[in-house]
């Protein structure tokens, strides 16, 4: 996976006060860390992960590198020598069991640092050894450093580190990476404040992940595996959360395991297309290699509902996908589609999915001119593209519904549980609970109660009515009775159970010997809730059994579900469940 | 046999998993079979019997999922007397009676609905299966594997080990998130590989049970189970000593003392043997601790052994129950309900309504008492008011009741479950980079050379001004061909 960095690839650099950077990592270029310096990128090209390295003030004399590698070790050796020093368990104490320093005798008083702040600056200019000089000047300065505790001042040395050392971490640019950068340095609100754990189980909830290789079963299934279903208005996020859980996310996802050992070239050429277990990668032929076409792919795909016109999919970026001009060699040009709500729910209305191109005929095809060729093929392509991408839309049986969405989540539910398969999971996250309330609201036991009793009624007056005119309409007047209990119920609450609301926060700790406490500060903020549900297709038939059922019986499914209803005899068959 | 919880397909399958929901929380998982070995005796074949009715096999096969199921009429009181006849009286004299019921069916095997229950056929997902497992252990809930898994960059592909299977949660979570394909005995020799999960037991019994749920639900070739005490014998698949390697890129170690396995869990195991890690890409760690204790020295010992990134958190989670509170006078005699004044306006109204009432009451009780009495004519107007005009907010109540339908009576309210789960375990993280030698340095830097740097790339540039900057560098080229030698001297 995620072996060592590969040159234009984007990276994120850690640096010492915890801030993190997100890089492209160009061949030949320079990264600049601001007051930590720069570096040349082809230092950090072809390196492992995680590793953290140190900015030298005298790069090598013999190949110019200015980088070192700093072994773990280094890293951990303070604790380390911390834990060795009496085990950190009860620190600088008197036999009587208090603390032999205190904080008593210091006095909060800024002359304590001898240096002034223009030393201070001219050290920074002047000193070397990646800041840790400046750091001993500090300390030896410091007038009353002696009176410190071991911790007070193992506090003022990390405080002072995470200042002036010049040391920088490189990790791969991973969602959990990228939704932390984004929730500490970026616009929180641009991807709805979602925390790194709401990822994590918004995707179980949605039961998300790859569809598998059909290759022999698939006969017998004969229902591509793996469609999903996103609601996604976080700039790509939640898409590409679920593309990493679906393994479509990373171009070069699989190729570690070949390469190891031998020393990869930068790359062999675009010609491979990474674990897509659906379409064999096709032959490199002579010319052009045969691609599978945009948005192609059968299973195992994502099926991104976007309010504008245009999908908003920034983010991917970082995962070298641009939406505007996909990398066909991506994963994700064959297994990401896009459909408009307005394509989705009145797709004659959008041009490209409703207005043919004309077809022109080869013989007269030829005669045009290249450019004038090609823009027919592309319009032709887009035109049969949309066509296929929203019938395939429209005509549902996704494994799944993920949403994160600033409209009504109601509103994405009355449409899209509907294209759901039976059994599909639903999962949609908000950052603030009052809309998800709703939402339990609306697929409330009273609500379903109500609205199977309402439908049975409608039913028998339409019957009544079809009775008097005539016989053949009986079983007609489904949409009608449907129309008139959408107008009351919103949306339709039996096709989705056990509806659960359930909120998660991670709290991160300190362990260092002896002092291991939660941390003393963490982001507030939206709390963060996700909704979740299964798709279930309701059987008429109840609805003939709830009308006279036995007198024993009745009571005993109330006593199992004492439901709020006033009326609760009539409701009871229906109300036992969830 | 595909696993249902991975590629369920459309229909409930025969033989395979399926978990027949009953309400929230209660979920019967079962295998789908006609008849059943353990428990003949029905009519019907294999029959599940629930609170919610029976539910024969048969009505549970071929069905799609998700779908509504309704019960049947199973006759469970004359199970297994087929065969147990002649040894008891009783039950042949009460024979004679079911003998008159079967009658009644109209063929053995078919079975008929009932007049109510029902249940939802759903096919198994991690989730659902946690809730409903057989508990051996404690068990790893959702809230937690959810955000170990995506932590340790579990993804399609990645090999994880998985030591202390216990009941077999995590197990089945993280099998779905390496899940990229069932290996087959023709693999194409492809690119990539196929994700595996490798799970350790030191329990024999509980080591059986995950291998025959692993079985059961088709799992077989995506989850390896070993009987293995990993504190002594490390992670190798097979032979402890010579087994083949796993190539594990994810640990997840739920263990007493996971400080005693990590020395298995490193690049070049001292003993010789081979690691059981993945050499071409970063290894990632997360142990399940309880007790800070344990954390404690884990953590050190990580750290001892070279691991980065270490990290310790707990995961809080709360269900949240979502109801409509009713609260006011109106909702006497209504369950669920609370009969309270529901605003200061009610509460005085009522209290006024009893006051008058009671000051009747009083005058009535002893008219000569007071001194002040009312004349009788006026107490009897009164009560004549009152009792007429009580009646008449008691049905104004009742006719306004029925234009708010009763789901949307009350105010929405949100509290926690009452059984809140405060504490699960502390969760350790921590990852192992590749191992990096000096010799794979000097190969790199020849390939990428430390100084060569072509022109410091200032802010991001748009588009447009890279064209035109494209331009006016073809331009420059093109005056430096006409004038070289300005371009000379300009170097």
């Amino acid at each position: 996976m995620h072996s060592y960095v590969r040159p234009h690839q984007y990276v994120v650099l850690r640096l010492p006060s915890e801030f993190t950077k997100i890089q492209k990592i160009e061949p030949d270029s320079t990264v600049f860390l601001g007051k930590f310096g720069s570096f040349p990128a082809n230092q950090i090209i072809g390196r492992p992960f995680y590793l953290t390295f140190e900015i030298l003030d005298n790069p090598d004399e013999k190949d110019g590198s200015c980088l070192r590698m700093i072994p773990a070790a280094e890293l951990h050796a303070e604790t380390l020598i911390a834990e060795g020093e009496g085990d950190g368990d009860e620190p600088d104490t008197n036999e009587d069991g208090t603390p032999m320093r205190t904080n008593r005798e210091i006095v909060d008083d800024a002359s304590t640092q001898k240096l002034t702040w223009e030393e201070i600056e001219a050290l920074k200019r002047e000193a070397g050894g990646a800041g840790r000089e400046i750091i001993s000047k500090l300390l030896e300065s410091h007038q009353a450093l002696d009176q410190k505790t071991t911790f007070s001042l193992a506090k003022y040395m990390l405080r002072k580190r995470r200042k002036y050392m010049k040391r920088f971490t490189v990790l791969p640019l991973d969602v959990s990476v990228l939704t932390n950068h984004m929730m500490e340095d970026q616009g929180a609100a641009r991807i709805m404040e979602m925390r790194d754990e709401m990822i994590g189980l918004l995707g179980c909830w949605g039961n998300v992940h790859h569809g598998g290789n059909i290759s022999l079963d698939d006969a017998i299934a004969a229902k591509p595996n793996g469609r999903y279903l996103v609601v996604d208005d976080t700039g790509g996020l939640v898409v590409a959360a679920m593309a990493e859980r679906m393994g479509i996310l990373y171009p070069h996802d699989g190729d570690d395991y070949e390469e190891q050992g031998s020393s990869d070239e930068p790359k062999k050429g675009e010609t491979e297309q990474a674990q897509d277990d659906e379409q064999q990668p096709t032959e490199p032929s002579a010319g052009r290699p045969v691609r599978p076409a945009h948005m192609s792919a059968s299973g195992n795909s994502i099926t991104f509902l976007h309010p504008n016109k245009q999908p908003n999919l920034s983010l991917l970026k970082y995962f070298g996908y641009n939406q505007d001009n996909p990398d066909e060699t991506h994963p994700l040009h064959t297994h990401l589609k896009t459909v408009s709500w307005l394509q989705l729910l009145d797709p004659n209305s959008d041009p490209i999915y409703a207005q043919e191109p004309e077809v022109i005929p080869d013989s007269e095809l030829y005669t045009m001119k290249s450019n004038k060729r090609g823009a027919y093929h592309r319009k032709r392509n887009r035109w049969a593209r949309v066509q296929s991408v929203v019938n395939e839309a429209r005509a549902g049986e996704f494994d799944g519904l993920v949403v994160a969405t600033l409209m009504e989540p109601s509103s994405v539910l009355k449409h899209a549980v509907p294209l759901l398969a039976g059994s599909a999971h639903v999962a949609v996250y908000s950052p603030s609970i009052e809309p998800l309330t709703e939402l339990m609201d609306l697929y409330s036991t009273p609500r379903k109660t109500a609205f199977i009793n309402r439908r049975q009624q409608l039913k028998e007056q339409k019957l009544q009515q079809s009775t008097d005119q005539d016989d053949t309409g009986a079983n007609e007047p489904q949409d009608s009775e449907l129309s008139e209990l959408m107008d009351e119920f919103y949306l339709d609450p039996t096709l989705l159970l056990a509806p659960a609301l359930q909120n998660s926060r991670v709290r991160p700790w300190q362990v260092l010997p002896g002092r291991t406490h939660p941390l003393m500060s963490m982001r507030g903020g939206a709390e963060g809730y996700i909704f979740h549900g299964v798709r279930v297709i309701p059987t008429q038939q109840t609805i003939q059994a709830a009308g006279n059922p036995s007198r024993k019986k009745r009571k005993v499914l109330t006593q199992q579900t004492p439901t709020p209803t006033v009326d609760s005899g009539s409701g009871a068959d229906v109300e036992m469940k969830s | 046999m595909p696993s249902p919880f991975l590629t369920p397909g459309a229909k409930s399958q025969l033989d395979s998993l399926a978990l027949l929901s009953l309400r929230r929380d209660q979920t019967i998982p079962t295998i789908l079979q006609l008849q059943d070995e353990k428990n003949p005796g029905y009519k019907e074949g294999k029959v599940t019997n629930t609170r919610f009715g029976s539910f024969p096999h048969s009505t549970l096969c071929d069905q799609p999922w998700g779908s509504q199921i309704i019960a049947s009429k199973v006759d469970t009181g004359s199970r297994g007397r087929t065969q147990s006849k002649k040894l008891k009286r009783k039950a042949d004299e009460l024979d004679s009676s079911t003998q008159a019921e079967d009658k009644w069916t109209p063929s053995p095997q078919t079975p008929v609905a009932a007049a109510s229950g029902f249940l939802h056929l759903l096919y198994p997902t991690p989730e659902l299966w946690t809730a409903s497992l057989p508990h051996r252990t404690q068990v790893v809930y959702t809230p937690d594997y959810s955000y170990i898994l995506h932590r340790l960059r579990a993804r399609p592909g990645s090999t994880v080990i998985e030591a202390g299977a216990g009941s077999g949660s995590f197990t089945h979570a993280s099998v779905r998130a390496v899940f990229n394909g069932y290996p087959s005995d023709n693999q194409p020799t492809k690119k990539g590989r196929l994700g595996k999960v490798c799970s350790f037991e030191f329990h024999a019994q509980r080591a059986g049970k995950v291998r025959d749920e692993v079985k059961e639900h088709g799992l077989e070739g995506l989850v390896e189970v070993t009987h293995r005490d990993v504190y002594e014998d490390g992670f190798l698949l097979g032979d402890p000593k010579t087994g083949k390697s796993p190539r594990a890129n994810a640990i997840f170690l739920d263990l007493p003392a996971p400080w005693l396995a990590l020395k298995h869990l490193v690049r070049n195991p001292p003993s010789g043997a081979e690691s059981p890690l993945d050499p071409s890409s970063p290894v990632y760690i997360c142990t399940f601790s309880p007790c800070l204790e344990q954390v404690q020295r884990t953590i050190s010992t990580l750290r001892q052994s070279g691991w980065l990134g270490i990290s310790m958190v707990e995961v809080n989670n709360r269900r949240i129950e979502v109801k409509r509170e009713r609260v006011g006078l109106e909702y006497e005699n209504i369950r669920g309900t609370v009969v309270f004044p529901k605003s200061v306006d009610e509460a005085v109204e009522r209290t006024r309504a009893v006051e008058e009432r009671s000051q009747l009451f009083r005058a009535a009780q002893n008219p000569s008492d007071g001194e002040s009495t009312p004349a009788p004519n006026i107490e009897s107007e009164a009560t004549k008011n009152t009792s007429t005009s009580k009646p008449e907010t008691e049905t104004l109540d009742r006719r306004q009741e029925p234009e708010i339908p009763v789901y949307k009576q009350g105010r929405l309210m949100t509290r926690s479950e009452i059984d809140l789960k405060n504490h699960t375990s502390y969760l350790v993280f921590a990852v192992l980079p590749r191992e990096w030698t000096e010799e794979d340095e000097r190969r790199c830097r020849e390939k990428w050379p430390s100084n060569r740097v072509q022109e410091s790339q200032g802010p991001l540039k748009s588009k447009k001004q890279l064209k035109k900057e494209a331009k006016e560098q073809r331009n420059q080229e093109k005056q430096a061909q006409e004038q070289p030698e300005t371009e000379s001297q300009r170097e």
